[in-house]
């Protein structure tokens, strides 16, 4: 038997009622559309947070001398850090590799003292775009006592290009520090440390001034293929030149991150419950509604020989119309927001009332309101996917009913 | 002899209402032929309706038999009953006959598919359609009908499968004289050119003025069963056979 009949009669029964449909579709349409805006927000706000851990700051994976990450002494170091760096880039599955020194010094400028911390890098090794100068020809604005200053720590000592920075700290022995370097550029980072503390140097300069001579304090990894780093990590933790050292992915060492992102894919499942929830209220009282109003209808046609599953799939066939229907309009809505918002991003300050977009850190992130939605196909789908399972669930006590339904008592009420 | 599609024997049906039980039909006995154009009267309450629905297989009786073209429906299945329905029996009802939301020719074409039948259902609906004078309607949907044109759809509905029994409850109970006799002698035309054999509950004295056959119940019990061109004498009690303003059938019975 062809369905020709039941998508007509299904399609037109929803018409019956238009108020009821409507409200109905309204709900399941905003139902999904407020899931899509979430998730479109959510993933946003955590793929740039992803792509910050997993590009500039943290890296795919990284290397270091045993319990630094716990100390952060500047004397626990990579030595050798040449071979080190020759023996990761070996690995078929690495991209990019760099060495960075990070250590705390005082720094002077004119009459003025304050807390800095310098970040020493290699240039070429941290330009491409997922290192922590993407962009920049930073090779011909650093090396010889000129240097890089973050856009938040300019900005609150009033640095700018050209000021000469005087620097003291504790070099790698214990002794004094100490160099005078120029400010080149100011730049902005997504790196908390290097934006509102950083003082960008090369390796050489960093090790000219702390007296780390073929040391480093970390490796920083990008992989090819970002779901493959375990093993990448653990092939590069056999390799000889690295054996006393520590290799570890990006989830080892923010294992907080890592919840936080599991923690949201929770919270969009409880959205995705709400919109089930708004769905099955809407499908599941407009159906219970047509079932009892078309008693007499679906007797008459019992009469005349229809069983009682060709009824329930006519009810199913409507439910899940009417579900589909309410979640295309759901998503066109979802997409057009993401249509409009993309671009421009979407301020989460000027939604809260403040005036001004803010910038804010979070574990070692620098953090912008300002927010870029994104959604996935897999958000529409989970939503659609809610919906149809909804239409279903709604319609199990209808059909129970039918099932149950004998003509001519369904004609005689 | 003729034919006899339905046979009922010593039939009782009973209804339970809270703690008292009804007994709707008591030990009835009657038998259905070929080509009858039958009316089954009697005063509300009297059973007609509860015996048509038990020859519909719409319902089983409590005790006795009832065969229907020789199968007796006791032994049968929810499933079997209503595939008996479908494939042998043609239903009018009283009110909301059609299926609101589709067309008449739609409305026809719909049993067609019930029954599993495929290429050309559109074709035979609109020939059925047509044959009874009704292609105009073919693509109104029921609130665009008068309730005469909606139960003209109706019985074309039920006769498109040409099914050899149709059953019509109060087929003529919501319409008014002249869309009543249209509606009546449509179907006897039915009766007469495709060998169709009616069924009526009825209390409306037109219908049983166009039978051919009038039984009686009362009680549960058939009081009388009078076939008109038999030279039996009609029923005397109280049925009025004929509205007010209308006219006698054009078959020469004149009913007292």
């Amino acid at each position: 038997m062809t369905g020709t009949s039941t998508l007509r009669i299904a399609w037109r029964n929803l018409g019956r009622n238009r108020k009821r449909s409507v409200l109905a579709l309204a709900a399941i349409a905003l139902g999904q559309f407020i899931f899509l805006a979430v998730a479109a927000l959510m993933h946003g706000y955590m793929d740039e947070f992803h792509g910050s851990i997993t590009g500039p700051m943290i890296g795919h994976a990284q290397v270091h001398a045993p319990v630094w990450l716990d100390d952060r002494s500047i004397d626990i170091t990579i030595d050798n850090v040449t071979s080190a760096l020759d023996a990761v880039r070996a690995d078929p599955s690495v991209e990019h590799v760099s060495a960075r020194i990070y250590a705390p010094v005082l720094t002077a400028l004119t009459e003025e003292g304050f807390m800095s911390f310098v970040v020493g890098v290699d240039p070429a090794s941290e330009s491409h775009d997922d290192g922590l100068l993407p962009g920049l020809d930073a090779a011909s604005l650093m090396g010889e006592g000129r240097v890089l200053a973050g856009s938040g720590f300019a900005r609150r000592y009033d640095i700018e290009p050209g000021a000469e920075l005087a620097l003291v700290g504790q070099d790698v022995d214990g002794s004094i520090a100490s160099g005078l370097f120029t400010v080149t550029q100011v730049i902005s980072s997504p790196v908390d440390i290097v934006n509102n503390l950083g003082i960008v140097m090369t390796l050489d300069d960093a090790g000219e001034l702390l007296a780390m001579y073929d040391q480093a304090h970390e490796m920083v990894i990008h992989t090819r293929d970002l779901d493959t780093v375990g093993e990448t990590v653990a092939r590069l933790s056999a390799v000889p030149a690295l054996v006393d050292l520590e290799v570890l992915t990006w989830r080892e060492i923010v294992p907080e991150m890592v919840g936080m992102f599991e923690m949201v894919d929770v919270m969009l499942l409880v959205v995705l419950g709400i919109v089930f929830v708004a769905a099955a209220a809407g499908i599941a009282n407009t159906m219970l509604m047509a079932t009892f109003e078309r008693k007499h209808e679906f007797g008459m046609l019992l009469s005349l020989g229809c069983g009682p599953s060709r009824l329930a799939r006519m009810i199913t066939v409507e439910a899940v119309i009417l579900g589909l229907v309410g979640v295309v309009i759901g998503t066109a809505l979802g997409l057009g927001l993401l249509l409009i918002t993309q671009q421009t991003g979407l301020d989460y300050a000027a939604l809260g009332g403040a005036s001004d977009s803010y910038e804010a850190s979070y574990k070692g992130l620098h953090l912008s309101s300002l927010v870029y939605p994104r959604l996935y196909a897999s958000d529409v789908l989970a939503g659609m996917i809610a919906v149809f399972l909804t239409a279903l669930l709604s319609v199990v006590w209808p059909i129970m009913r039918i099932a149950r339904m004998e003509p001519m008592e369904a004609m005689r009420l | 002899m003729q034919d006899v599609l339905v046979g009922a024997s010593a039939v009782t049906k009973d209804f339970h209402v809270g703690k008292i039980t009804v007994n709707a039909l008591r030990g009835l006995d009657l038998d259905i032929h070929k080509g009858d154009f039958l009316a089954i009267v009697g005063p509300s309450g009297s059973g007609k309706t509860t015996l048509l629905n038990l020859i519909g297989a719409l319902d089983t009786a409590t005790g006795g038999k009832v065969e229907v073209f020789g199968q007796d429906l006791s032994g049968m299945s929810r499933r079997e009953r209503a595939e008996l329905r479908l494939r042998s029996l043609g239903f009018v009802f009283q009110a909301y006959n059609l299926v609101p939301v589709l067309t008449a020719l739609e409305n026809v074409e719909f049993v067609l598919e019930l029954r599993g039948e495929d290429g050309g259902r559109r074709a035979t609906a609109m020939s059925v359609l047509e044959d009874l004078g009704l292609g105009e309607l073919a693509d109104r949907r029921p609130n665009e009908m008068s309730g005469g044109q909606q139960q003209r759809v109706a019985v074309a509905r039920a006769v498109a499968a040409k099914p050899r029994l149709v059953l019509a409850d109060e087929p003529t109970a919501n319409l008014d004289s002249e869309n009543g006799e249209s509606l009546l002698k449509m179907m006897r035309q039915l009766r007469d050119e495709h060998d169709m054999t009616f069924v009526f509950s009825t209390h409306d004295p037109l219908v049983v003025a166009y039978a051919s056959r009038v039984v009686t119940i009362r009680d549960g019990k058939i009081v009388s069963d009078i076939r008109k061109n038999s030279g039996e004498e009609a029923p005397g009690e109280g049925v009025e056979v004929r509205r007010k303003g209308t006219e006698p059938p054009g078959d020469g019975t004149e009913v007292n």
